[in-house]
């Protein structure tokens, strides 16, 4: 390339690389039952391997507390109610309709949420390595606290108890803590948590959990996209301010409708517009979301609300998110 | 899942071993790692993200079948990138030209630089067009060096072959293409100014 701009090369939607990956899972899926359909030598090994699985859901059951992980992925399952393992001196309580894969190397433990939701107490690690939960494509780093995370397909939720975690996603870092909650809808902003249901004991508890050790997880079933987070144009939240019940208020809505993009958008917008004629720090971020949305959706008044959102707010947090996407939408580089 | 102090080379080894042996959270990993690496080689090749989802499912199948034979003799990521290069050229090679959509010219802003900006995309657009009716050795060989910019060295280590053969698949792919612009004064203009002798 001499004189010229190389042609961009367009990201693919996270709708599209979920039905992507949910592709490969289920092909790779398809491809190991064949496997073991035409294994010759399968069949007698499935008695003992039942046996063996009963065995294990026999010990699990009966036994108060797991010990200490180093030797490979372990999947927990729990049924109707909750369950709660333990995974080194950290306290995972699963909630109903929940699986996890526990796993532990060199000292550093870490958990991949699989669906559903559990909460982790975890003790100050110190100079050990740190505790790592995956949901996703987010990572939770932990140095010493209680949090939960929630997972439904690829819907993504953190509230933290105390303490803090950093949590990554998508290459960007960020810290929550006490009382906050972050979700994947909106991975920029980190919202003051609604109050939730009193979680499982942290104290290890014999509960009817059913391990699968070393068994891969079945690919997840994406529901319904629930929010495809705008990956070029994230929202900046606004500037930390004294809190109030308003501001509180106004920052459940805008995650709210952040939740209902996908679903209602039209709905969204609506919520978006309404909140953005307000004088709370939230309307700034509403009124961008307003813009970027028509954008998505490839509507004419998007460039309009841009326009006003950088009349109202020049140095706003998205002030120049909103020039690039303008710019974008006007066709200039 | 450890975070051990290795070095790169040798945490990918440890990687592609576990999503290998079918770890699910590994293979996870590796995926989310990888993906925007595979699908911006795949893009460059294609021209756009219409057809591309498929390609990328084939693609990542056929990564995770191969992970037994990775080696660590080049990065996961190049890794990856070649067998995703094989896909590519099993899916072009039997394909048939796609036809070239007929767009309207009528640009609703008329500033100078919205021109540019739409001829541009319209020449991308013809140079795709004409790629896809190039054998596809030679377009994976020019999409790679002449539109993304790779070096001679690092297309031919992605497609399995040898400097000089790629050196000749790029100077074929610019021969057929020129000789395609003589009636399409944009496609020539854009050619030109690609340019990208090897």
């Amino acid at each position: 390339m001499s004189n010229t701009e190389r042609p961009p090369v367009e990201p693919l939607s996270d709708v599209a690389w979920t039905r992507v990956e949910r592709g490969v899972w289920s092909r790779l899926d398809e491809t190991d039952v064949v496997r073991e359909r035409h294994s010759p030598r399968r069949w007698w090994l499935a008695a003992p391997l039942a046996a063996a699985a009963i065995f294990a859901v026999v010990l699990i059951v009966h036994t108060p507390a797991r010990p200490n992980r180093d030797e490979g992925p372990t999947r927990v399952v729990s049924e109707a109610s909750s369950s709660s393992v333990s995974l080194g001196d950290a306290h995972i309580a699963l909630e109903p309709h929940s699986a996890i894969v526990m796993d532990s190397h060199a000292g550093a433990p870490n958990v991949l949420v699989e669906h559903g939701a559990a909460w982790f107490a975890v003790e100050p690690r110190g100079s050990r390595p740190p505790f790592v939960v995956i949901a996703g494509d987010m990572r939770v780093r932990v140095i010493g606290t209680r949090f939960r995370v929630a997972r439904d397909a690829e819907r993504i939720e953190v509230v933290v108890d105390h303490g803090i975690v950093e949590v990554g996603y998508h290459g960007e870092l960020v810290r929550v803590t006490n009382g906050q909650h972050w979700s994947s809808d909106a991975p920029s902003v980190v919202a003051m948590a609604e109050p939730e249901p009193a979680p499982a004991p942290v104290t290890p508890e014999p509960a009817p959990v059913t391990p699968a050790p070393i068994v891969p997880a079945p690919a997840p079933i994406v529901h319904s996209p629930a929010h495809v987070p705008s990956v070029a144009h994230p929202v900046t939240p606004p500037a930390p301010a004294t809190h109030s019940p308003a501001a509180d208020r106004d920052a459940a809505r805008y995650a709210e409708l952040s939740r209902r993009e996908a679903s209602s958008p039209d709905a969204a917008m609506a919520g978006y517009l309404a909140l953005s004629k307000g004088s709370g720090r939230w309307a700034q971020v509403a009124l961008y979301a307003a813009g970027r949305l028509a954008a998505d959706r490839g509507e004419p008044r998007a460039t309009t609300f841009l326009e006003i959102y950088l009349r109202r707010f020049p140095n706003g947090a998205n002030a120049d998110d909103a020039r690039q996407l303008l710019s974008r939408l006007k066709g200039t580089p | 899942m450890g975070i051990a102090a290795r070095n790169p080379r040798e945490l990918d080894v440890a990687l592609a071993q576990r999503a290998g042996a079918g770890d699910r959270a590994a293979q996870r990993e590796l995926f989310q790692a990888q993906k925007h690496g595979v699908h911006h080689a795949l893009f460059r090749i294609l021209g756009s993200n219409r057809e591309l989802e498929d390609l990328l499912q084939d693609s990542f199948v056929a990564i995770f079948r191969a992970l037994p034979s990775f080696r660590g003799d080049s990065s996961l990521g190049r890794w990856c990138q070649t067998i995703a290069m094989r896909t590519a050229y099993a899916t072009i090679a039997k394909r048939r030209p796609a036809v070239l959509e007929l767009v309207d010219d009528h640009l609703a802003d008329p500033t100078p630089d919205a021109q540019r900006v739409m001829r541009a995309k319209d020449a991308v657009r013809r140079l795709y067009g004409a790629l896809d009716r190039i054998e596809a050795k030679q377009r994976i060989a020019y999409a790679l060096f002449a539109i993304d910019g790779r070096t001679l060295a690092e297309v031919a280590e992605l497609t399995d072959s040898s400097v000089l053969a790629v050196k000749t698949r790029v100077w074929r792919a610019r021969r057929e293409l020129m000789r395609r612009a003589r009636k399409d004064e944009v496609l020539s203009e854009y050619l030109t100014e690609l340019g990208g002798d090897s």
